[in-house]
Parts: C-alpha cells; structure tokens; sequence
C-alpha cells in the first residue's frame, strides 16, 4: 500500500515538474518585441490580410514567386521603372531618367541622386549591377534569370559611376525597359557575401531578423510574428515626396495579418478589425457587402473587368493526339464547344451576374492590346454540324453522341479544387455542352496534382484561372511562343507542330523585335485573329474585380490587377 | 508504474517514426513536387531542374529517406523546403501553440462534459437530464469546422473575445504576464471550438458510465448501510465510473489534433494544424514528416496520460499489463 502510493506520488510530481517545464519553455520561446515599433493606436495605421505566411523576403528565387512576396516587396523595395498601373506605361522610379541609342539596343540610365536604402546606406549604381548579377548567377536559380532574357541571351549591365548604368539588350526589344518592371533593386552591402558564397537564394528567408533587410520601397519590416502577422513602419529614408513636398508613404504603419481562411477574413472586414482584405470579392460575398456598403460600415468599388480569366484548354500535344479520339483535338470540336455554350448565362450563373461574357484570352479590359476577333454566337444547331462534321452522331437518340468507333463522347475536364468560381464554372460547361450531346466529367484536383498532370502531359483539358504577366504581349512570349513553357496547350515544341502556331511565332517575334508601336499593335492583333479561328483555348466570361475596405481607407485609385489598392503604397492613408 | 510509463513512452516514439514515414512516403506520392508547384505553370524546364537541384531533390526518394532517417536519429529532421528553415525549429513552436490549444480544449471538455454526464446519468428522467442529453447530440454533430465559424461570427457581431489570431496587435509591453494574458484572451473561441464535440462526447460516456456505476452492488450495498445518496454519487459512484471517460481521453486527443487543423485555419490560430496543411499544399516534404512526428507525439502523450491515469484509477491494469509491475508495487 506505501509502495504503490509513493510510486502514484512519484507519478505525478513527474507530470507537474513536465507540466510545468513546458509552460516556462512555452512562455520563454515567444519571440521577443522589437522595442522600436511603436503601439497599435498610431494615427495612420492599416491594416490588411494575407492568406498565407511568406516563404521568404527574397524575390529572386522561386519561393519569391509566390503573392506574399511579391506583396512585400511592392512595400519595401523599388526598381528602376515602374509601370503605372492606371496609364499601362512605364515611368522614371528609382532611373529619373535614360536615353536610348539609335538601335534601341542601349540604355542609358540616369538614377536620383540622393537616394538611401532603409538602413541608411547610399544607394549607388553598383547596387544595380550586383542586382543582376545575383540574378544571373546559376547559384542563385532564379526565374527571374529567364524573364530577364532577349532570344535566349541575358541583358549586360554595367555601372559607371554612382549614377550612371548601361544596359545592353542583345536583340531589339519592343517593350524596353518594361522588362525591368516588378524587379527589386537589392542592397549590395547587405548580400554581397552570399552571392560570393554563392547562398543568396537561402538569403532573407523568413527568420530574417527585419533588421537585416533593407530596400527602397515606402515602407520596412519592423517585425515578424510567424504565423500572425507583420508589421511595416515607413521607411524613414523614402526617396518620394507628394505634390508640394508631403512626405510619403501617407501611412506610418502597415499591419498584414495572417488570415488563412476567406471567409474569416471577411468577418473581421465586418467587424472593422482590418481595412483592406487580401484579395478581390467573391461573387456569393457582394451581396452581403454591398447591405454593409449601403449603411456607410464599408467602400465597395467595381473596379472593371479583369484582365485575367479561366480558360478551358486541351490537351493538343503529339501524344496525346496520337492516342486516339482525333476529334478531341480538332479545332471544330472546340469551336463546336464555342457555340454551344451560352456566355451570358455563364456570366449569371458562375459569377451570379458580376462578369462580362468574353470570347478572346486578351480580355477585353486590356484596352491597349485588345482587338476585336470574330465571336462566335450561341448556337447549337451549328454546334452539332460541326460536330456531325466529326462523324460524331446520336445514332441510338438518347441525346448522347458517339464516334464513328461507336465510344462515347466524353472527356474529363481537371479543375483546381477549392476555388468555387473554377468547379462552378466546370459544371456549367458540363451542363451546356450535354445539351449538343457531349459528355464531361469534372477531377477537382490539388493544385499540385493539377500542375503535375499538366507538366506530363496526362489530360483531356484543363479548366484554369490564366494570370497574365504584363498587359503587354511581349510579357507573356512563354505563352504565345510554341516552344513556351506557358503555351498550355502544347508547350516546349522544339518546331512548331501546326502551320497555324508556326505563324503565330514568327508574328510574336516580328512583334517583340520591333520597336513602332503601331506595327507591334498590328501583329498582335493578327496574332489574335488566328488564334481565334483556331480556339486553342477557350474563354467564356471575364469577371468584374471588387474590392471592399473599411470607409476611412482614402487615397487609393484602385486598378484590376493585384494587389488592387496597394499596388501604389506612397499615396494610400487612412483618416 | 515507471516501467509501464516508459513501455507506453517507446510504443509512442515507434508510432511517431511509422507516421513520420508514411508521411514522408504518402507526401512524396501525391502527385507534383515542391519545386513545380513554387514556380509554377509554365516555368522552364531548365529551372525546374536547377532548383531541383539545389534543393536535392533530384536524387532519388531511397537517398533522400537516408538522409532523413541519418538526421531523424540526431533529432534533425531536415530543412523545410518552402521556409528554409530547419523543420524542429519550426515544428516545435507551432507544437507548443497546438497543444495550448488541445489542454485548453480538454480542460473545458472534462470540466463541462463530466459534471453534466453526471447529472444525466445520476437522475435520467428529469427535465435537466434530458435537456443536457438533447444539447449533448446537437453539440456532437456540429464538426469542429462548423463551430469555429459560428463563434468567429458571433465574436466578430459581439465583439466580446477576439476573432482569430493569438496575440493582439496593439500589445508591446513584453511582460510574460501580460503576454500570457494575452494569449488567454485569444483563446475561448479556437479552445471553444475544438471543446463542444468534445463536452458532448464526454457527457455521454460519463452519463453511461455513472449509470452502470450507480446499479452496481457495491453502491446499493453502501446504500444499504446508511450512506447518503449523495456520498455514494460522489465518493463511491463516481470514483468506479472515472474509467470510462479516461480510456477514451488518449482517443479525444486524437480527435482534438485532426479537429485543430480546421480550427486553427478558421480562427488563424498558429499551430501544428496550420503548418501541416500549408506543408501539404506546398508539398514540402520533410516538413510533412515533421508535422506527422510531432503530431503523432502529441498524441501518443495523450495516450500515456490516458493510460496512468487509468492505472492510477484501476491499478489492477497495472497487473494485468505487466505482473512484474504489480509485484513491485506490491513489495514492502
């Protein structure tokens, strides 16, 4: 009995002393406040969302694709140019200013004189020359080192002085300097040794302590709290000044929680504990929304249309056209789909009114870029021609076609899992094209899973929100190009397997090279004619962008692309 | 008894490497990988291979598990791909807030579950009884998802406790107990969330168990001798129906760790839940097996307390699961 009590005794003075270690571990692991920052009430505070933690601070490596870090670093770094996202054109940022030679294959680029990064060092020419070549060094894989190519070649940049840069294209380059857009000048003094070492894509990961990271940008990181939240102050060293000399950035702080689920998000909108959510509105929240709008708790704006869309693409690569069903990869079968399908009913349907119907990949909200390409009319009588065109019939009338094999009419169609407008949109294709007799089954996949049977080749089509990289057609050449990574439908071709693509490329390459912009216009918008007739990829509706914030953010002129208000930090303030 | 809590303490270190394997394994099965889904659709190929590359993850998958089986031994448990940063260190914090998280949610659970199963299975035919029974069953059907959307909202329309996250914005003073009253504050709407199936799992089985507890000969004999219906509830009832609702603890604990990953993404809390789906989203492999080990600990430790507690409240298990153990309990 004494035995068995002293060994109980025993038992649970060990659970207490364990108990008890792990809260004083707990406790003690919380990180430590930076006593620099000031408190939460600062008159000029905002605060927004993001979905997910950062995976690092660094844009030029690959984890630095992602829309955290692309989001920071709008806040904390500058490039040479900018584009202005209300005009679509490129203007002076930290370059005040550059000269062009007479075969548009040199710039002479001038930098504002005066500028330091957010620790106070001087920023310097060399800063921009060790900017590419960090980008350039293999070491570093950054995809940036592709994007910043001319027909396979990199650009040559060199540093004159502490104001004075050269860059040298190795082809004629249409767009210029818009190539430059989106790309942070980094601080030489800072992570000079990790390129020489060769870790700069380890560099500024996550566990950065902020004091360590300095850029250009309006604002800097004055502390992280993993899995919570970050919180920029403003930079006291900001080249920029407002009319008349205010100081920028308006605000004094920028809070960024992290909120992974949407729909908490918008409750905390609600409740006015942030001001900006991450990311446009859903169709199914402006209802709701808009009843708080009306009150006065909350702006909604319709910013337009966006320029990005799903498109439904297929799978046209030589293997899989060679496996047989050669009518899923004709183009009278996607035109047939075309004309089958009601586009403003899929407008009111997927995006409960709150979208445009669209028939070309180059939304109609690109003004610069869009032209106007044939569209095909509803119309399914013509649909089943097209498809009987096909030897793709109804012999036994029960409404489902077969092939001349006598197999069914049927394909799978791959969504990403999760986003609602994608599944919806899907089961709306699915719903239209049984009316002309063709069967569709829908895989909602994880992303990942989606990508992976995109990269093999292991699918019929592929419904899929297209993000699309600049407004200008030279952006997106991955795309356009047959031998692009991007060109979904087909991508990597060492040739062209079409007559039609092999037009496309020579058009692109005519367009990207030259330097007229009105000719640029004209081949881009034959581009878009052929590929029109051709429908390798089919779009039925461009979705209006909204964004909600609470009523005393002021200051912003909101554009369709993201980050919607933040694409332009300096000017936005609250009251 | 120490020999029984270090038998149950290896059990739960080898089920904590089987999940971490099947982890690394089912993660690494899943269809893309780390660096395709990080770039993206249409990144080069070139790219994709360089980064590969850097990364290791070119060798192949027998290599890598080596390697990770070689650190895994040391207490390494690699590098996370998406963070790049060494997976303990991630883990182990995030570790911690979960399982704040799952105490929380257990201490509610047992203190509201327990008296309740109590009161129903001591008088059934009341209209308290009933009412508690009625409530156990909407509560048990209500997933953890659902609940911490609905007192999201109500925190949001009341504004009595905070939405989400596990510190305030506006706290700088960097006194524990300031912090630690801070995080207390964030806690009823994740703990309360996780706690409500729990409660009403828990009142039913105490509600069962008191029942059998209360028909059993020894409460009628004591009955028989004079003890207060009361005294016999309390003192005798109660202590012989203690063993059902702690055999089920190390399964609640399980259930509190699959409920958190929903919670903890709804109401942003900072823990294992949240690490483990971003993890999988962005198939980082090593951090998956990380997430899987600390998880599988989490509730492995569940299981141990479950169990001493168990043979704390029935020693005869202790005879029963090793008659070495009984002996030397029982030796002078």
């Amino acid at each position: 009995m004494a035995t068995r009590f002293r060994s109980g005794l025993l038992s649970a003075v060990l659970i207490l002393v364990a108990l008890a270690a792990a809260a004083a571990w707990y406790l003690g692991a919380q990180p430590a406040r930076d006593e620099a920052v000031a408190g939460g009430d600062g008159p000029r505070t905002l605060v927004t969302t993001l979905r997910s933690e950062p995976a690092t601070f660094n844009r030029y490596t690959g984890a630095g694709r992602a829309y955290p870090t692309v989001l920071i670093t709008g806040l904390t770094h500058a490039g040479l140019v900018r584009i202005n996202r209300l005009t679509d054109r490129v203007e002076p940022w930290l370059a005040e200013s550059w000269e062009v030679s007479g075969d548009a294959l040199q710039y002479d680029l001038h930098l504002r004189e005066g500028i330091r990064f957010s620790d106070g060092e001087p920023f310097t020419a060399a800063d921009v020359a060790f900017s590419f070549a960090a980008i350039y060094d293999p070491r570093t894989a950054s995809p940036f080192a592709d994007v910043l190519r001319i027909g396979g070649e990199p650009l040559q940049v060199e540093a004159h002085g502490d104001r004075h840069v050269t860059i040298r294209f190795p082809a004629p380059y249409g767009p210029g300097l818009r190539l430059l857009d989106g790309l942070p000048i980094y601080p030489r003094h800072l992570l000079a040794a990790s390129l020489e070492a060769g870790t700069l894509g380890e560099a500024w990961g996550p566990a950065t302590p902020p004091g360590e990271i300095a850029g250009l940008g309006p604002f800097r990181l004055a502390r992280h709290e993993p899995g919570q939240r970050l919180i920029f102050e403003r930079n006291p060293h900001y080249w920029r000044t407002g009319g008349g000399g205010d100081p920028y950035p308006r605000l004094d702080r920028l809070i960024v929680e992290l909120v992974p689920d949407q729909n908490a998000e918008l409750l905390r909108l609600q409740a006015g504990q942030i001001d900006l959510m991450q990311s446009e509105l859903r169709p199914e929240d402006y209802r709701p929304l808009k009843d708080e709008a009306d009150r006065g708790r909350l702006k909604m704006v319709d910013i337009g249309t966006s320029l990005d869309t799903h498109l439904l693409w297929f799978n046209l690569t030589g293997a899989a056209c060679e496996a047989g069903r050669p009518w899923l990869h004709h183009p009278a079968f996607r035109r047939a789909i075309s004309h089958a399908v009601d586009r403003r009913a899929f407008a009111e349907t997927v995006y409960l009114g709150a979208a445009e119907p669209a028939w070309t990949l180059v939304s109609a909200a690109n003004t610069t870029w869009h032209a106007d390409v044939p569209e095909p009319a509803l119309d399914r009588d013509l649909a089943r021609r097209l498809l009987a065109g096909l030897r793709l019939t109804d012999p036994d009338g029960d409404g489902l076609l077969q092939d001349a094999a006598g197999a069914p009419v049927r394909f799978t169609v791959l969504v990403q899992k999760g986003i609602t407008a994608a599944e919806k949109g899907a089961s709306f294709l699915r719903e239209q094209l049984a009316q002309v007799g063709i069967g569709v089954d829908i895989a909602a996949l994880e992303l990942a899973a989606m990508m992976s049977r995109w990269g093999k080749a292991e699918y019929d089509a592929i419904y899929h929100w297209m993000m699309w990289t600049d407004t200008d057609p030279a952006g997106n050449l991955d795309l356009w190009l047959s031998s692009g990574s991007a060109h979904l439908w087909n991508p990597g071709q060492p040739d062209p397997s079409t007559e039609w693509e092999e037009q496309v490329d020579a058009l692109m390459r005519r367009q990207v090279a030259s330097t007229d912009f009105l000719e640029r216009h004209a081949l881009f918008a034959r581009v878009q004619e052929i590929v029109a007739a051709e429908s390798p990829a089919l779009v039925f509706a461009a979705p209006h962008v909204y964004v909600a914030t609470s009523p005393r953010v002021t200051g912003f002129t909101p554009v369709v692309s993201r980050p919607q208000i933040l694409w332009n930090p300096d000017v936005v303030t609250v009251e | 008894m120490l020999r029984f809590i270090a038998r149950r303490a290896l059990a739960a270190l080898a089920l904590a490497f089987v999940l971490a394997t099947g982890g690394l394994v089912l993660a690494r099965a899943a269809g893309g990988d780390y660096v395709s889904q990080s770039l993206g659709l249409g990144a080069r190929p070139e790219t994709i291979e360089r980064l590969r590359a850097a990364r290791g993850l070119d060798r192949p998958f027998a290599e890598q598990y080596a390697g990770w089986l070689r650190g895994a031994v040391r207490l390494d448990f690699g590098t996370s791909l998406l963070y790049q940063r060494p997976v303990r260190d991630l883990v182990a914090g995030r570790t911690a807030n979960s399982a704040l998280l799952a105490f929380g949610a257990l201490l509610v659970a047992c203190l509201a579950g327990l008296p309740l199963g109590l009161l129903s299975g001591s008088r059934p035919r009341t209209f308290a009884a009933q009412a508690v029974r009625a409530l156990s069953a909407l509560c048990i059907s209500v997933p953890p998802l659902i609940a911490s959307l609905l007192l999201v909202w109500a925190a949001g329309v009341t504004g009595l406790f905070p939405i989400g996250g596990m510190t305030s914005l506006a706290l700088d003073d960097g006194r524990m107990a300031s912090r630690l009253l801070d995080v207390l504050w964030h806690l009823p709407v994740p703990v309360l969330a996780l706690a409500i199936p729990l409660a009403a799992t828990l009142e039913r089985i105490q509600s069962q168990a008191i029942a059998g507890a209360l028909a059993d000969p020894a409460i009628t004999a004591a009955r028989a001798r004079g003890v207060s219906a009361r005294r016999a509830l309390w003192a005798h009832a109660f202590r012989l129906s203690a063993k059902a609702p702690i055999a089920v603890g190390g399964v609640l604990a399980g259930a509190v760790l699959s409920g958190s990953f929903a919670v903890e993404l709804v109401t942003s809390w900072p823990g294992l839940g949240r690490l483990t789906y971003e993890a999988l989203v962005a198939r980082d492999v090593p951090l998956v097996a990380g997430c899987a080990t600390a998880g599988a600990l989490l509730v492995s430790l569940g299981l141990v307390v479950s169990d001493v507690l168990l043979a704390v409240a029935d020693p005869r298990i202790l005879e029963r699961a090793a008659p070495e153990d009984a002996a030397a309990g029982a030796a002078p």
